[in-house]
């Protein structure tokens, strides 16, 4: 399941994408503006055997479900700190227990007919535990004290077959899980054993809606792409498969205060990936002058180059307007930049994002 | 975890309050998911399972991990592959099955061998009709709504087939040791009887006695076997009522809506 699978799509009809996707505004080819998400459906806690779980439908018709489950873990090495008569007076190694470690997170991404050792499952599900542990507040919350902790398993299955690059449902779905996601209260105290409560309605949300002083929500993972000067959010395939650079941009929301809905809600990014898009192994256009069909041979034989292939030439050939030709080589630092700072924008598309993921009832 | 099996015999309950002859609650759904060919998710109590079925198409590349062959020799006919996937939350603790375990590969085999069978394979030769199969919570029959799921699927993608195949477990209420003469066979199987008793799956074709599938894992005393088929055989019958109704009412309701037209001959169909 890599980002590159083909697209049967002609030279012809790749450049016509891409014309209308670099026209200002963008035409894009199911009527979206830039901004906009492809139209979903979601509901969360449908699995009571989990902690937390979603389930996520894109209107293209891909569909995911994340489960998660939690388990108590000894935490290695801990049980060095603590000693019962003296619980509190040690202090040794307290600073490198207090943050969490990212192997109390395991992440596994589950695609039908592909292997699981696959490169592209392998890159998706690095990039999906690489914002969740990017900056370690995620694992801190899994902490229960100084020698033990939660080991969460995400399981990330997608059901329906990989028709767009399932990134952006993929990391949706599994922060909608995580949202739903409840672990057992508490009962014991200090470093003890822990002890918990066993009624599941007095179970905390891992991250609770309504908090006094921050709410932070787990991380999100769009994906991002520039075609000509314009920037696309959530491309469908056939988009992607035009894309100048597409990116992958992780970014967690955190919200100071209960001020108003949205209101003081800053971005902080996590990370950024580029995506290799297929466009790079499209096959390039051939323009009239340099086509056979129009009378181009002769121009051919003129130059002495009869031998080599009419594609070869044209894609050495100067750009012409309405020719495809697959792009090349790295991507421009400025067109980079826009494209991180267009994701964290303020008000921009990561508030509608969020905005509606909270809209979705978490039971 | 032991069973109580002293507790049947007082009441004639199990422990989950049904008689010995009860299914549990079985739900379905047909054509879940837009972009498939077919699709169904189906509930036998507690177990949970997706199907989404892709084809007849064009054989792709040999895809890691399925199962396949039955019904494709020579290629004049449709190849059924099928793959499974056990979710790793889908059981009370987790627990991972790579690709290549092997409870999940003879799964695949027995599931991919049955539905080769009724499905109209010759129709579509040089081609593939891959099912894959996502279990999203498991308590027991796992076996039983696999094929259920994948047999609606296969209704829902319109593949012609002979009938049905749908399936059901049956135990018994003594272990293989214990020798007690009036054991009581008993339907479907939950996670906690099957852990404890001798049980076997079975699918049939349709309401016809023809047994499409026998599995049975455990030690059973050969007396028991026939009651225990007999049961089960029945118990297909009746899943076969309950789908037939899900895939009816989905039909009825595809027409009333105008997703499909009415079919030739269907104009007396009565539609309520």
């Amino acid at each position: 399941m890599a980002s590159t699978q083909h697209v049967l799509l002609s030279p012809a009809e790749l450049a016509y994408i891409h014309a209308s996707l670099s026209l200002s505004p963008p035409i894009r080819p199911d009527g979206r503006t830039p901004t906009q998400f492809r139209p979903l459906v979601a509901e969360t806690d449908i699995l009571p055997g989990t902690n937390g779980s979603a389930r996520i439908c894109f209107a293209d018709g891909t569909e995911a479900i994340v489960g998660v489950k939690a388990e108590v873990e000894r935490t290695p090495g801990a049980d060095a700190v603590y000693d019962p008569d003296h619980a509190y007076d040690t202090n040794a190694g307290e600073t490198a227990l207090e943050a969490g470690q990212s192997d109390w997170v395991e992440l596994s991404v589950e695609i039908p007919g592909v292997r699981d050792d696959d490169s592209g499952v392998a890159f998706l599900s690095a990039v999906l535990s690489e914002a969740l542990l990017a900056d370690g507040a995620f694992s801190a919350r899994l902490r229960i004290n100084r020698r033990f902790h939660w080991k969460l398993y995400l399981d990330i299955l997608l059901i329906s077959p990989p028709l767009s690059y399932p990134l952006p449902l993929l990391s949706l779905t599994t922060h909608l899980a995580l949202l739903s996601t409840r672990l057992p209260r508490l009962k014991s105290e200090g470093d003890e054993d822990p002890f918990f409560d066993d009624d599941w309605a007095a179970a905390p949300h891992l991250f609770p809606r309504h908090d006094t002083t921050t709410t932070s929500r787990p991380p999100i993972t769009l994906l991002v792409m520039a075609a000509g000067r314009n920037i696309v959010f959530d491309p469908s395939r056939e988009e992607l498969a035009v894309a100048d650079v597409a990116l992958a941009v992780s970014v967690v929301a955190t919200t100071a205060g209960t001020g108003k809905k949205g209101g003081g809600r800053s971005l902080r990014l996590l990370s950024v990936r580029t995506i290799d898009p297929p466009s790079r192994l499209t096959p390039p256009g051939v323009a009239n002058e340099a086509n056979s069909a129009y009378g181009a041979k002769a121009a051919g034989l003129v130059a002495g180059q009869g031998q080599r292939q009419p594609e070869a030439r044209a894609a050495e050939a100067e750009r012409v307007e309405g020719v495809w030709r697959a792009p090349r080589g790295g991507s421009k630092a400025g067109v980079l930049a826009a494209l991180v700072g267009k994701v964290l924008e303020e008000g921009g598309v990561v508030d509608e994002v969020l905005e509606a993921l909270e809209g979705v009832d978490l039971g | 975890m032991p069973l109580d099996t002293s507790a049947y015999s007082l009441a004639l309950l199990r422990v989950d309050g049904r008689r010995w002859n009860e299914l549990r609650r079985v739900h379905a759904q047909i054509r879940t998911q837009a972009a498939a060919d077919g699709s169904s998710y189906l509930e036998m109590g507690h177990t949970k399972v997706m199907c989404v079925v892709t084809g007849p198409s064009e054989p792709g590349a040999r895809r890691g991990g399925t199962t396949g062959g039955a019904g494709g020799g020579g290629n004049n006919a449709a190849e059924v592959s099928v793959t499974v996937v056990v979710a790793g939350f889908s059981s009370v603790d987790r627990k991972r099955r790579g690709r290549g375990d092997k409870r999940n590969l003879e799964l695949q085999s027995t599931i991919s061998n049955a539905l080769a069978a009724s499905l109209h394979t010759h129709l579509y030769p040089h081609s593939t009709i891959s099912i894959s199969l996502h279990v999203l919570s498991q308590d027991g029959s796992l076996l039983a709504a696999l094929i259920n799921a994948a047999t609606l699927a296969c209704v829902d993608a319109g593949i012609p087939m002979t009938d049905y195949v749908v399936a059901c477990t049956a135990g018994s209420t003594s272990t293989y040791a214990a020798n007690d003469e009036d054991a009581d066979p008993l339907l479907d199987l939950n996670h906690q009887e099957e852990q404890e008793l001798p049980s076997l799956t079975v699918a049939t074709l349709g309401a016809t006695d023809r047994v499409a599938v026998l599995v049975c894992e455990s030690r059973v005393q050969a007396s028991r076997l026939e009651g225990m088929l007999a049961v089960g055989v029945d118990g297909c019958k009746q899943v076969r009522e309950i789908l037939d109704r899900v895939v009816r009412d989905k039909g009825r309701k595809m027409v009333s809506e105008g997703t499909v037209e009415r079919g030739i001959g269907l104009e007396s169909m009565d539609l309520d």
